[in-house]
């Protein structure tokens, strides 16, 4: 199969650089250019060195790079909708960073701009191409544990907003400044903005949709930041399933520019385990885990080294697939769209106090 | 199982001098009875992590808490006796009482619970009783800080692990032991041993766990109604407002 050209976008997502190993690495991408969304993204991008031109204008990277099929946009949120009707007014396919947009009108227009120009969109959630993820799926399909009465999901991290700032500014990250509840002086567009994942997995494996959603915020553990940084939400599924989730930045970090070791605080940055309890039975999974573990280097402090499965694979592998082949991946903005009102019924719910069903 | 633990208590009394009392159990609730009437044993709150965890917060080794993460799986049992024990764990950790919560419950099977307290620390409260019979109870108790995360279980597992692990042609086994005077007891009846001699040896210490299971009583009935009726309860002194 003709490698995709690909080419990315902005620089300044949380996920740029995992992507600089995958675009090189990956035959079945052909990485022609990027463009940065300001010379501070530039002038990290170049730190990474991968020989890839870099422009600091769409319009002079397309000019330049007119064989550009895809796109990944890694910018932030408040940038998406702009970019998607670049892309689409140049019939350009997209790969898009995890949460397209929060207002839903913008969303509608993303996928009317995707539909009339034939173009493909997926949104990147790389957890569902996780081998760990595999397994759990292909277990409760054949019913190890029965029929699913109830799953528990943490989605914890770091958080990011020192290396990229766009993460702690409502405007970029929800979109607009809107408080969490009267009263409260942070505003959306915290951790819950950053961890859409278990909000997807839960549709996928009870094939349901949210019935209604409760979420509460507790006090920050970063007071200087203006978005929450801790939160839970439990709801239950239309199925019945019962849920509980916590897309927490709990974990703390070096406040750091360019993430690099020595990032965590709490020996493990990241975190995504899942507990089904189901008729039959129990399974709990460490979706990022085992680890092998050292007090090295820079801080001398007991830390997790992941031992990464390269979720990327599995994912650039599906949008190739779907580029040649003109198919709608798993994850569209179609799809995608009832994860981001279920997203904002939590933050409907953190101002109300109330169980909330999705718009 | 009461006579194990009564031999057992009778030890500790007449080795320590302290009157002795008897401990009797009802729909999974312990109390002991003693001379100034019965008391409901809540023996988490003499087990060893959860007074170290206590100890993190009280002597400001984790400064500023913002939330507990508890979670509780069992081989049967009562759930609801389950959710209230955690609730009852992050209330007496966190130094404040549950002022709401919202809980969303699979029948008797697993119920998964947001609570406040009154200091503003949220909770979360995951219990399930899906476990097959014979297995040892799952759970886990993390605090979260502004300094520091402290948890009863290692970073990066996620069952409980144990002190000695045999491996033979027998197969498998594990051995966890944290009291030599009860040696031979299962962890749990030295747990309910242990409270219960605490409540004989310090009268106080009886007015102020019926209090507490009076509210758990509270807590109990307001998550039925939160997951019934699908509403965020309010609650003061352990009653609904």
């Amino acid at each position: 199969m003709k490698p995709v050209k690909i080419a990315m976008m902005s620089l300044t997502h949380g996920h740029t650089r995992k992507y600089y190993q995958t675009l090189r690495e990956n035959s079945k991408l052909d990485w022609v250019a990027s463009c940065a969304e300001d010379q501070a993204a530039k002038d990290v991008y170049e730190l990474y060195k991968t020989g890839v031109p870099c422009y600091l204008s769409a319009e002079e990277m397309f000019r330049k790079h007119p064989d550009i099929e895809a796109v990944v946009l890694a910018s932030a949120n408040d940038r998406h909708l702009e970019q998607v009707r670049f892309c689409a007014e140049r019939g350009i396919d997209i790969l898009s960073m995890k949460i397209p947009t929060f207002d839903m009108d913008e969303y509608d227009k993303m996928i009317e701009l995707c539909g009339k120009a034939g173009i493909i969109c997926q949104i990147e959630l790389e957890l569902h191409y996780n081998p760990v993820v595999l397994r759990l799926k292909k277990l409760l399909g054949e019913g190890a544990v029965g029929r699913i009465l109830s799953v528990q999901a943490t989605n914890i991290t770091l958080s990011p907003v020192w290396a990229f700032p766009w993460q702690g500014v409502p405007e970029a990250s929800f979109g607009s400044r809107v408080p969490l509840r009267a009263g409260d002086r942070r505003f959306r567009g915290g951790a819950l903005c950053d961890h859409p994942h278990v909000f997807d997995m839960i549709r996928w494996l009870t094939g349901s949709d949210f019935d209604c959603l409760f979420a509460e915020v507790a006090p920050n553990l970063r007071p200087d930041i203006e978005v929450e940084d801790m939160l839970l939400v439990n709801g239950r599924m239309k199925d019945g399933t019962a849920f509980l989730f916590d897309p927490s930045w709990s974990r703390m970090e070096e406040r750091l520019k360019v993430p690099a070791p020595g990032w965590e605080v709490f020996p493990k940055r990241m975190e995504v385990n899942i507990t089904v309890t189901g008729e039959n039975g129990v399974l709990v999974c460490d979706c990022f885990g085992p680890n092998v573990y050292h007090n090295g280097a820079p801080n001398d402090r007991y830390t997790v080294q992941y031992t990464y499965f390269d979720e990327w694979i599995g994912l650039i592998d599906e949008f190739v697939d779907c580029v040649r082949h003109r198919k709608q991946p798993k994850i569209n903005l179609k799809w995608h769209k009832q994860t981001i009102q279920a997203m904002n019924a939590c933050y409907e719910s953190i101002s109300t106090r109330t169980p909330v069903r999705p718009a | 199982m009461t006579t194990d633990l009564n031999k057992a208590l009778g030890f500790l009394c007449g080795k320590y001098s302290v009157a002795s009392g008897e401990i009797i159990e009802k729909d999974g609730v312990f109390r002991v009875r003693c001379g100034s009437g019965d008391v409901t044993l809540l023996p988490w709150r003499v087990e060893r992590r959860f007074t170290e965890l206590g100890n993190l917060i009280a002597n400001r080794t984790l400064e500023d808490v913002s939330t507990f993460r508890f979670s509780s799986m069992t081989a049967g049992g009562r759930l609801m006796n389950q959710v209230v024990r955690e609730l009852d764990l992050a209330a007496w950790l966190g130094g404040a009482p549950v002022v709401s919560l919202f809980a969303v419950c699979s029948g008797d099977a697993a119920a998964n619970v947001i609570a406040k307290l009154a200091n503003d620390i949220s909770a979360s409260i995951e219990c399930n009783n899906k476990l097959p019979a014979g297995a040892e109870t799952i759970d886990r108790h993390e605090i979260i800080a502004r300094r520091g995360i402290a948890s009863d279980r290692v970073v990066d597992t996620q069952v409980p692990q144990a002190s000695i692990y045999t491996f033979t042609g027998q197969g498998g086994a594990r051995y966890t032991d944290t009291d030599a005077e009860l040696f031979g007891l299962g962890e749990a009846q030295i747990r309910l041993v242990r409270a219960a001699f605490a409540a004989l040896s310090n009268p106080a210490l009886g007015d102020d766990w019926n209090a507490a299971a009076a509210v758990m009583d509270g807590l109990a009935e307001a998550v039925r109604k939160s997951d019934s009726a699908s509403v965020m309860i309010n609650l003061q002194g352990g009653k609904q407002i």
